[in-house]
């Protein structure tokens, strides 16, 4: 196939140019507004250079707006990885063929829906008049406890819809996976009478080393989009509880108050961070391929 | 005995995690069909009269049918710009390899890094200056971005598991390269490129952060529409907000058997 033809030029310059263009306008874009005091209300704007970002670390909800956002991607990435492993083997070890086949599709169902949709669906289930969440809790207790309002909880229950889209999804992919492996392995650590999660925990896991990792980056990237989950569930409250980065830009942006180069300049430093430790990352994940 | 109480107590277990999967979901279509003083009970109800006043309520708006309408243009016309660009890119790096290829495949992947935020809020300016703003081209140009990266991505590999043997033949019987590509590649590979390109409709059909920082009344889509129910009146209108998360949700879940199929040809066992 190395004949000389126009084709390799013809399919891939004009769609590199157009992503080219749609990728990299939009992000110098970021930085030259960040570089500006413009705000949507008001026409005018001139070049302050770096004040904006001087300011942002002197602001508390910023500062408090990072926490949280490392806060939500180590939990996420965690937790979506624990329950995805444990549920694959889980699954490998005691369903049926056509069980699995059954379970392989509906524990997709969750991701694909709509993040807002998703939201919703669990916002329906925390309310604390009629939610199915609460139902027991007023059995037991007497009263109902509304998740999505108290500090300590928001955060954490905005999580969980997160985990049931992502960790169910993922035990499919892991449980394929296992799928694949070749069974000589676990058949001779069974004959030395290793016990279930030791054969999974020694064998099964290492050998899917490479494509957990490959999974783990493939979440710590989603996990930067739980925009749609918090804006429908909490709004970042309770006060700045469950407030992420994206969700302070957009409210500094849009809602409150129009800084539209403020918020851009806490776009600008969310796009250096991801890309720079993302690009680290998956250099580091290709080593292990 | 003891084997079989282990099996009784898998299959419990296995059934819990089914519910855990789908029942939420379940709940809200059954209240969908709910009287808002059966989903306000004090006990859950699942035997009540059924009606439809709800999805009537919602599909009857004007708001919703013009968000239903700009969903599908928006994503539709994305997803097939996405597809006629990204998926000969993607034959051509699958089958082409030259010594940029690693780089224009880190290149799309690293897309997917960019925080939407960032992108969304320069775009406001960006249009607004164009005075483009809130247009449902706008979103169809900000979304071809999306749709592009994920169908190359995604068809690399569709186009790489095409046996090579198919298109060396073809080239025997004197097919020129592009017939190549649009007579043996394309066909053999289709049922993959199709799963990518429902992949690709399915993250711009869900799309939520940049269409709401994009529109503000005439281009919105769906997903912005449903978010705003609870803001209706005073009373929060229940089962008309359940409705809509299933109106909403409707498209995606259609296509779950051939994602489902999709996830397994992609890790089918390598023979």
């Amino acid at each position: 196939m190395n004949r000389k033809t126009s084709l390799p030029l013809l399919f891939l310059i004009p769609p590199l140019v157009v992503l080219a263009i749609l990728a990299f306008v939009p992000t110098i874009a970021a930085v030259n507004i960040a570089l500006q005091n413009r705000e949507l209300s008001f026409p005018n704007s001139s070049y302050v250079w770096f004040a904006n970002f001087i300011d942002l670390f002197n602001d508390r909800r910023f500062l408090n707006a990072i926490r949280i956002s490392l806060i939500w991607e180590v939990v996420t990435v965690t937790a979506t990885m624990l329950v995805a492993i444990l549920l694959a083997i889980f699954l490998y070890e005691t369903a049926s063929l056509r069980m699995r086949n059954l379970v392989t599709v509906l524990f997709i169902i969750p991701v694909m829906l709509p993040r807002v949709s998703a939201a919703f669906v669990w916002k329906f289930m925390f309310n604390p008049l009629f939610g199915l969440i609460n139902y027991p809790i007023k059995l037991l207790t007497g009263a109902p406890v509304d998740f999505l309002s108290l500090p300590s909880t928001a955060l954490a229950s905005v999580a969980i819809v997160d985990v049931w889209q992502w960790g169910l999804f993922f035990s499919v992919i892991i449980l394929k996976l296992l799928e694949t492996l070749p069974p000589q392995p676990f058949e001779a650590a069974r004959l030395d009478n290793a016990r279930t999660w030791e054969v999974h925990f020694y064998i099964g896991i290492p050998m899917l080393a490479a494509p957990l990792l490959s999974l783990v980056f493939v979440k710590m990237v989603e996990s930067l989009r739980a925009f749609d989950l918090i804006y429908v569930m909490t709004r970042g409250g309770p006060g700045i509880a469950t407030e992420t980065l994206d969700m302070y830009a957009f409210s500094q942006g849009f809602v409150e108050a129009g800084k539209i180069s403020y918020a851009s300049s806490m776009a600008v430093l969310m796009m250096f961070a991801t890309i720079i430790a993302f690009t680290v990352l998956w250099k580091w994940v290709r080593k292990w391929q | 005995m003891a084997v079989k109480s282990k099996s009784v107590a898998s299959k419990i277990v296995l059934t819990a995690l089914v519910l855990v999967a789908i029942f939420p979901i379940f709940w809200v279509f059954l209240n969908s069909f709910k009287q808002l003083v059966d989903i306000v009970s004090t006990t859950p109800k699942f035997i009540f009269t059924p009606t439809l006043d709800n999805y009537i309520y919602v599909l009857g708006r004007d708001n919703v049918q013009h968000g239903l309408f700009n969903s599908i243009i928006i994503a539709g016309l994305s997803v097939l710009i996405g597809a006629v660009l990204g998926i000969p890119a993607a034959y051509a790096v699958a089958r082409y390899p030259n010594r940029f290829s690693d780089d224009i495949q880190f290149f799309v992947l690293s897309l997917r890094f960019l925080p939407p935020v960032a992108v969304a809020i320069p775009l406001i300016a960006i249009w607004l200056d164009l005075g483009l703003y809130d247009t449902r081209t706008a979103l169809v140009i900000t979304y071809t971005l999306l749709t592009m990266s994920t169908i190359i991505w995604l068809a690399i590999p569709a186009f790489s598991r095409v046996p090579r043997e198919i298109e060396e033949a073809a080239i025997v019987d004197g097919y020129g390269p592009y017939a190549v590509f649009f007579k043996v590649a394309l066909p053999v590979a289709a049922k993959s490129l199709i799963g990518a390109v429902i992949f690709s409709f399915i993250l711009v059909w869900n799309e939520f952060l940049i269409a709401l920082m994009l529109t503000t009344s005439d281009a919105k889509t769906l997903p912005i529409i449903a978010s705003e129910f609870t803001l209706l009146g005073r009373n929060v209108p229940w089962g008309i907000l359940n409705a809509s998360v299933i109106v909403l949700s409707l498209p995606p879940l259609i296509f779950v058997g051939v994602m489902s199929g999709f996830i397994n040809s992609a890790l089918k066992k390598k023979d």
